[in-house]
């Protein structure tokens, strides 16, 4: 087996003397979604922005291809090639969708100045690979309906060819069909090679879409199943008893 | 513990000779010192008092009514023999002036009118300012013509004690035809910029036939002055000021500002540190020396006052204000020709 | 062209020809919008004028006379530039409060400087002197702009704490470093900045060279926008669009120039130059309406022809200029700028993009603080003298021109050539009422008002583009 691309070996996180994560242990292979599971407030999102540079972690490691790193902010994240898509749809509202797409990364003329042009093209090749009905390049973001802006969400993380997605509950502002796009995306981004960590509520989606599952409850895991190995019932129990299924114990 | 008596018995020796030299005491009651004037004041009166071989006690109201009151109970609790109060609201401080009264304690109202029948105020004469302002540009400046006036701030009862001095002068002249007022603006802030711009709009409505300028004070005559030299006025036209600033000053030897009006607040500190000493020493008000009555305040109350009569500065006697030590012949002359004004030959 | 077909598209072709117009100009509509206010305040302020004192105005009053557009643009020009700056940081979703002080300890530091430490030193009109004078202005103003910025960046104090603790703070050390006293005259050298004298008038010639190099470019910028979408065969403006916008854009640049170049100096000043630069000036007729000087006999008259210079653009007015083009350029061209209304928009949206929000906030109170210092140097340059009065209040102007021209106090969403429409209207206003004479407290009555409007107007804009 290839080494783990990520690791995250004993994570802890306080604030303010409470512990939102404690001693928390998760790894991600290439090619591999690994689902996040468990109520509000069971610490997955926290324990992911440790990842992605949002917190800081006060206890714990965390390796990428095996090698120990240091993650204190977004900047630092994206340097390890791990992009975020934010639950509360992290986009600059009044800026447009191609902006929005370069935002932190802009691409330059050879004046120093802003290509918004370039930008524009490269948003609308992306954009037609996600989203072929996309047309709305010079419009503020404010004025995208929610599956709009949940592929220009997904269009900036894959544009700069993340190793590392992080999906915080990607299709919870979509209808039907933009799931089905969102879950057809993913497939691809697997068979890129890329390593996926999928934080969602529901149980049907991660079991659709991932190998493996964690489960975490008041800030501790729980435990780590393989899909195909359990059943809806058994991860339900771990997210509400917090109790791992025998068979896979 | 011996030693500590000793030098306790020492101490009051020392105060209580202090106090039978003089057996006076002189305090007074700020209104701020974040003005420089009031350091420059407070050291005249304090120079007068203590070469009585009195004592001088005094507080800073930090520009609030409620402490200005806190303080003055504070004064009348050391007994003092006389009480002068700058006061910051002339109103609100009518109830301290009581107790101080109450006390037996007698009250000079300094600089800034308290309306009070039993207290003597000192000050500059205000309407006398805008008189001499008005007086001056008549008999230096010009006697007729386009006349501008740029006031101060509307909400400063000053402004309008100075225009009336202004009017008072004018006013013949202006009924009979000879002097046109063109402009008449109030200032908001007493602000140079503000002055500046009014002026412009004045000389752009006007097409610049504008022959004089009467502005309140110096700051505002800098804004003036800014403006007519833009239009190449600047000196042609005379203008007024008030206040003795180092920068108008120079104006006046560079010919460019024809007067400024100079309060000297040494003088004003000197004359009531001597009233004071005076009554302290139990002489009545009437005693001393250019004592008037006065009833021009708000509600008219007759009071005691002395009316100090300010000088007005010109290119004459602008060796004056050198002489005074009050700006330096450098700070005055510095720009001017050789040969162009007495003062700084 | 099938790109010009989308911009014809079903729906389009209802449309009036000005919302077609306006909708391939791509012309912001409410720009137009104030630039209609701001004529219309003109013509009034003309009319009313016209009533009190009949002049040569375009209708008969003092306010359409090259004069008094000219010194409105000059008055205009220190409020201008540091709304320009204000934009950015209420893009940001941060105020500045302490400006006015601001300015006025800037201001009282460079005189300080100019005329109680080097004018003594070096002997009064040295050339060090002005520069310094400006230095000192530039830097101190950008440090205490900085400062405001780390404490509100770094130590997380609101912005309108920081900024209102500036505003008493500085106006006390404005005090104590001239112990509040008027420092005045400035150096000679110094006062060009301030547009009062000759020497910050550039004259006809240049003006017009300017203008003519402005026009250039805005063709140039236009062109090279359509090479560049032509190149990613993006949907480009018709022609006549393109034409109309190069249009446009040319009449505003010529017209201003023409305006600010039939304003003759005044005649003191010609009568001054000739005679200390051996101009002859030639005889003529006098006549006490013409700009010109002339000979009648061995008096010097005022006369229609004869000799006679025109200002053109003065110093300040071209630093104001060139800070709006600067300042347009940071805000829409560069990734800084950029980064500025993405913070506006979400600030969390844009920390997770990477972009290092703090120094970000930092530079923006840096470059606002740079900007007040080139205000503080242009307005007592002006005034020839500096105040702890100078620049009091200000704040309010600054923020209001700012709010006037279209900034949202919500962020994200403002420009600086709004900002720069704004200081202008309510300059426009106030100078209005002096040349009408009213009193002040009119003045300001009728600029609160006009804030107020301005912004309840806008918002009925947005909601019914919405």
């Amino acid at each position: 087996m290839t080494a783990p691309l990520v690791e995250m070996r004993n994570i802890s996180v306080s604030f303010g003397g409470i512990k939102a994560v404690d001693n928390v242990t998760v790894d991600l292979y290439p090619g591999e979604v690994v689902g996040l599971l468990g109520h509000n407030g069971a610490g997955k999102s926290t324990l992911i922005k440790v990842l992605s540079g949002a917190y800081k972690r006060d206890g714990g490691t965390i390796l990428i291809n095996g090698e120990e790193v240091d993650i204190n902010n977004p900047r630092d994240a994206k340097g390890y090639g791990i992009e975020t898509i934010y639950q509360a749809l992290a986009l600059a509202d009044n800026v447009d969708a191609a902006s929005n797409l370069f935002l932190g990364r802009e691409l330059m003329t050879k004046w120093g100045t802003l290509d918004d042009v370039a930008m524009e093209a490269a948003a609308r090749k992306v954009m037609g690979r996600l989203n072929p009905n996309f047309r709305r390049f010079k419009e503020p973001a404010k004025s995208l309906s929610g599956g709009q802006r949940q592929s220009v969400a997904i269009a900036r993380a894959i544009l700069f060819n993340a190793r590392i997605l992080i999906m915080d509950e990607p299709t919870a502002a979509l209808g039907p069909q933009e799931t089905r796009m969102v879950a057809d995306l993913i497939q691809e981004l697997k068979r890129q090679g890329i390593g996926i960590f999928l934080i969602d509520h529901d149980i049907h989606t991660v079991m659709e879409l991932c190998d493996r599952a964690s489960v975490m409850k008041n800030g501790q895991l729980v435990g780590t199943v393989k899909v195909d190995e359990v059943t809806d019932d058994d991860i339900l129990g771990m997210i509400i008893l917090g109790k791992k299924p025998e068979k896979v114990a | 513990m011996r030693k500590a008596l000793f030098l306790a018995a020492i101490m009051l020796a020392t105060t209580s000779n202090y106090a039978l030299a003089s057996g006076k005491l002189i305090a007074v009651s700020w209104k701020t010192f974040q003005e420089e004037r009031w350091k420059t004041d407070e050291a005249a009166i304090k120079a007068v008092v203590e070469a009585a071989g009195d004592k001088y006690i005094s507080t800073d109201a930090q520009n609030s009514a409620q402490k200005q009151a806190a303080d003055i109970e504070g004064l009348i609790a050391q007994k003092p023999d006389v009480i002068i109060v700058v006061a910051y609201d002339s109103d609100g401080i009518l109830p301290s002036i009581k107790a101080i009264k109450d006390a037996g304690i007698k009250a000079i109202s300094y600089d800034v009118q308290f309306e009070d029948p039993d207290s003597l105020y000192i000050t500059f004469d205000n309407v006398g300012v805008g008189r001499l302002m008005a007086k001056t540009m008549l008999a230096h400046g010009k006697k007729e013509g386009n006349f501008a006036f740029i006031k101060g701030d509307k909400g400063d009862p000053n402004a309008t004690f100075l225009f009336s001095g202004i009017q008072e002068v004018l006013k013949p002249e202006i009924d009979s035809g000879k002097i046109k007022v063109v402009c008449d603006t109030f200032t908001d802030g007493w602000k140079p910029d503000n002055a500046q711009k009014n002026m412009e709009q004045c000389l752009t409505a006007n097409n610049n036939k504008v022959d004089a300028v009467i502005s309140e004070n110096d700051g505002m005559a800098s804004g003036v002055v800014a403006a007519l030299t833009a239009q190449g006025l600047a000196g042609s036209v005379p203008v007024t000021g008030q206040d003795g600033d180092k920068a108008a000053l120079n104006r006046v030897a560079l010919g460019t500002q024809l007067v400024s009006v100079w309060k000297d607040s040494r003088i004003l500190g000197k004359e009531a540190g001597m009233a004071a000493v005076a009554l302290a020493d139990g002489k009545p008000v009437s005693s001393l020396k250019g004592v008037s009555t006065f009833s021009s305040g708000k509600k008219g109350v007759k009071m005691n006052a002395i009316l100090l009569q300010p000088d007005p500065i010109t290119k004459a006697n602008l060796e004056d204000v050198i002489k005074a030590g009050w700006v330096t012949k450098a700070e005055v002359c510095a720009g001017v020709k050789a040969g162009a004004v007495k003062a700084c030959d | 062209m099938a790109t010009e077909k989308s911009l014809n598209a079903p729906g389009v072709q209802k449309e009036g020809p000005i919302r077609s117009f306006l909708r391939a100009t791509e012309l912001d509509t409410r720009i137009l919008g104030m630039v209609g206010a701001l004529l219309l305040i003109w013509c009034t302020f003309d009319i009313l004028s016209g009533l009190v004192r009949p002049n040569d105005g375009l209708l008969g009053g003092s306010f359409l006379t090259p004069r008094n557009l000219w010194t409105l643009l000059v008055q205009t020009s220190s409020i201008a530039v540091m709304a320009t700056g204000m934009v950015l940081v209420i893009v940001m979703r941060q105020i500045d409060l302490s400006v006015g002080s601001m300015l006025s300890m800037l201001a009282v530091a460079g005189a300080v400087v100019q005329v109680f430490q080097l004018g003594p030193w070096l002997g009064v009109g040295h050339p060090v002197i002005w520069i310094a004078g400006v230095v000192t202005c530039l830097i101190f103003g950008t440090l205490v702009g900085a400062f405001n910025g780390v404490l509100t960046a770094y130590l997380q104090i609101p912005s309108f704490i920081v900024t209102l603790g500036g505003l008493i703070a500085y106006s006390g050390i404005a005090f104590l470093l001239a112990s509040g006293v008027t420092i005045a005259p400035m150096d000679r050298t110094f006062d060009i900045i301030g547009g009062g004298v000759p020497q910050s008038w550039l004259g006809p010639f240049w003006s017009w060279l300017l203008a003519l190099l402005a026009c250039g470019l805005i063709v140039l910028a236009l062109i090279n926008g359509r090479k560049q979408r032509r190149k990613f065969n993006f949907p480009l403006r018709p022609i006549w669009a393109e034409v109309a916008l190069a249009a446009i854009g040319a009449v505003a640049v010529l017209g201003t120039t023409a305006v600010v170049n039939s304003y003759a100096w005044p005649f003191m000043l010609i009568k001054q130059y000739a005679q200390a630069h051996g101009v002859t000036i030639p005889p003529g007729v006098q006549n006490n309406d013409g700009d010109a000087i002339c000979m009648a006999g061995d008096q010097v008259v005022r006369c229609t022809e004869g000799l006679i210079y025109y200002t053109g653009y003065s110093l300040p007015v071209l630093i104001t200029l060139a800070v709006g083009a600067a300042m347009t350029f940071v805000a829409t061209r560069t990734k800084f700028g950029r980064y500025i209304y993405a913070i506006g928009g979400n600030p969390e949206a844009a920390e997770l993009a990477g972009i290092n929000t703090r120094m970000v906030t930092v530079k923006v109170f840096a470059l606002m603080g740079f900007l007040v210092g080139l205000s503080a140097i242009i307005s007592s340059a002006r005034l020839d003298a500096a105040t702890n009065a100078l620049g009091q209040s200000n704040e309010l102007y600054v923020i209001a021109a700012t709010v006037i021209g279209g900034t949202s106090l919500a962020g994200g969403v403002g420009t600086v050539y709004g900002a720069l429409l704004g200081a202008l209207l309510m300059q426009s206003i106030q100078s209005g009422m002096q040349l009408l004479n009213l009193p002040a407290a009119f003045q300001n009555i009728v600029v609160g008002t006009v804030l107020v409007l301005a912004v309840f107007v806008d918002q009925v804009y947005r909601r019914r583009v919405k």
